[in-house]
């Protein structure tokens, strides 16, 4: 480790001109692909735009129409012609589950990207600025950070209403910690750095310096907390629908809520009204981990490296 | 310094340090019920209410006054232990406080049982994944780790019911208790009084309903405790402590046990505090999917019956576990390790 410093050739080396942003996060993605965490990865966003090409298709893909309860006989176990069989109200399960990877995804999306476009500057301000300021964000973040998320997000859904669009601002409200927190230790990390002393000895304004030339460098820690607060999103929002605090009940597809309903049919063994939905959300969570774990392996030597 | 003293010195610096945490989670469900747009009786009462009794309703709780008045009257309640008066059909009349402390017990039987089953199935696969690192079983436990984790709770608890409750007949899928009538009131946990009343039959009921349910909880949890345990593992292992006990020709066995593990486990201990968040929020769903009467099922009940009181109070309460809980995780660590309490 020490001897990194007096290696001869580092030193002689001119500073590495940083790539845009996608850059610097396809080509370490493509270079390590054959690497556990590549693979991973790879794997993980496999996943994500499976899902996002049924998100966006669903209205093609959908083997039954889901507005009319009653269309086709109650509680069938799946067959050829429901693949996944039809639920307590006669509602294909398998056009549902479709429907609900929409509704998914649209909550997750509201969700994270509120939660970065607020986390994300304060954290950069927050980390920048320093003193009493920061002191006070950081007391108010850990303490948020602390509560349990899943109860904040019901209590706001409680308080707001149902709906996409509410449930995406009720989950927002966890996430806003965790991408300050990142963030603004990013920045406290990247703030000495000899090009950011340089950037303001030229005479930066403080605001260039934080947002071009620290923000540049802060933001590469984000991909690994938005694939991971992704999938959390995806489960608080099953759970809140779960609870009975998510969406309209008219909504053409609801993974909590459908497991929900499963629940009264568990004893009468209608297995298949609770295991397809839960799948569902199992395989969408387990690839936006995979994605975030293999990311965090491939980006954080990446990060040690800029900095030694 | 005495060692004790710096230790107490520690405790009260860290307990009067968790009183803005206390004071900002007040603040933030004051918020949350009162400033942010939406109208909480509106939303909460039966749509179609007429507005004079939604009116009323506010008129009594005080919720037409200014904010900072609710505030303050808020706050002062909150610490002189009066948390109002349930207005919800389930408990009406009744004091809020009373009603919680009575499902309290009940939240706790299920949680301290999910983290021990968490704790258990961590630290061993945590450390069977450490030991083998990079082994085929390492791969499999990191694999376990990883999806565990992000599982729906609650459709693990309706696999979990499925196969052991309804196909294999072996636990039941609901409640706290069934048969007999439950264990004299003591301290609330089945399964403590139940072996105070000296039944050891109900007290063998009561476990039996927690088994699901604390397994569902545990289970989903212990995927934390595995991935930690096993990067610390791999940290001590490669210490220079290790390396002079392999030296001597310790065991490695022993090494494994008496030298790394104990020191890989401080950390743990460390993060365990957040860990709490995840609990609390895993129980309010476990709860809902074993009809589990707890803190979580009375904040779902006092939702569905607009029972605003309720709902602020037991918020309320689990802000002040969530903060003593940070408390007591802090002291634990400042015990085991001295060095944080400087």
């Amino acid at each position: 480790m020490k001897a990194k410093h007096s290696d001869p050739k580092r030193a002689s080396s001119l500073p590495e001109i940083p790539l845009p942003f996608l850059g610097r996060l396809i080509h370490p993605l493509i270079r390590e692909r054959r690497s556990l965490a590549g693979a991973l990865s790879w794997m993980g966003l496999g996943i994500l735009f499976f899902f996002i090409f049924i998100a966006v298709f669903a209205p093609l893909l959908v083997p039954f129409s889901q507005t009319q309860p009653f269309a086709s006989p109650v509680l069938q176990a799946p067959s050829l012609q429901h693949l996944m069989g039809t639920d307590n109200v006669g509602r294909d399960v398998l056009s549902r589950v479709i429907w609900g990877a929409r509704t998914s995804l649209e909550i997750m999306a509201i969700g994270v990207l509120i939660a970065l476009a607020v986390g994300f500057p304060v954290g950069l301000l927050s980390g920048y600025v320093g003193g009493k300021i920061d002191r006070l964000l950081v007391l108010i973040m850990d303490s948020i950070y602390a509560f349990p998320g899943l109860l904040l997000a019901a209590l706001i859904a409680a308080v707001i209403g149902r709906g996409v669009f509410n449930i995406g601002i009720a989950i927002t409200v966890i996430y806003i910690p965790l991408y300050f927190r990142v963030t603004r230790s990013q920045t406290l990390s990247v703030r000495e750095e000899p090009y950011v002393e340089a950037a303001r000895a030229l005479g930066a304004k403080s605001h260039t310096v934080m947002f071009s030339y620290i923000a540049h460098s802060a933001i590469i820690a984000i991909p690994v907390i938005f694939s991971l607060s992704s999938a959390d999103a995806i489960l608080t929002a099953a759970g809140l629908s779960y609870l009975g605090l998510g969406l309209e009940v008219d909504t053409p597809g609801d993974w909590g809520r459908d497991l929900s309903d499963a629940q009264s049919f568990i004893g009468v063994g209608i297995w298949w009204m609770s295991v397809f939905p839960g799948l569902m959300i199992v395989i969408l969570t387990v690839g936006l981990s995979f994605l975030g774990e293999g990311l965090n392996d491939i980006i954080n030597p990446i990060l040690r490296k800029e900095r030694s | 310094m005495p060692k004790t003293g710096s230790l107490i010195t520690y405790a009260v610096t860290r307990l009067i340090l968790s009183l803005p945490m206390l004071f900002i989670l007040l603040t933030v469900v004051f918020f949350v019920l009162r400033v942010i747009p939406g109208d909480p009786i509106a939303a909460l009462l039966a749509e179609g209410t007429p507005p004079y009794i939604v009116e009323a309703v506010r008129h009594s709780l005080g919720l037409d006054r200014p904010y900072w008045e609710q505030y303050l009257v808020y706050l002062a309640q909150i610490f002189t232990g009066n948390l109002g008066i349930s207005i919800g059909q389930y408990f009406k009349g009744q004091s809020v406080l009373a009603v919680i402390l009575q499902r309290l017990p009940a939240t706790a039987e299920l949680t301290i049982g999910a983290m021990l089953v968490a704790s258990i199935i961590g630290v061993g696969t945590g450390l069977i994944a450490g030991v083998n690192r990079d082994k085929p079983v390492d791969l499999i436990v990191r694999l376990y780790g990883t999806i565990i984790f992000v599982i729906p709770i609650f459709w693990l608890g309706e696999i979990l019911q499925i196969v052991f409750a309804v196909n294999l007949g072996l636990l039941p899928a609901q409640g706290r208790f069934s048969g007999l009538d439950p264990p004299a009131t003591v301290t609330g946990f089945y399964t403590i009084d139940s072996l105070l009343a000296g039944r050891i039959d109900k007290f063998f009921i009561a476990l039996q309903h927690l088994v699901l349910p604390c397994l569902t909880l545990g289970l989903v949890l212990s995927g934390f405790f595995t991935k930690t345990v096993r990067a610390n593992l791999l940290r001590t292992i490669s210490s220079d402590y290790v390396e002079a006990a392999k030296a001597r020709g310790i065991p490695r066995g022993r090494i494994i046990t008496r030298y790394a593990l104990k020191n890989a486990l401080i950390p743990v201990v460390t993060v365990l505090g957040l860990q709490f968040a995840i609990l609390f929020a895993g129980a309010v769903l476990t709860e809902r999917t074993f009809s589990w009467p707890g803190m979580g099922s009375l904040l779902l009940l006092s939702i569905n019956t607009a029972d605003y009181p309720m709902i602020q109070g037991t918020i309320v309460v689990y802000a002040f576990i969530i903060v003593v809980i940070s408390v007591i995780v802090d002291i634990i660590n400042g015990l085991i390790d001295p060095r944080v309490r400087y």
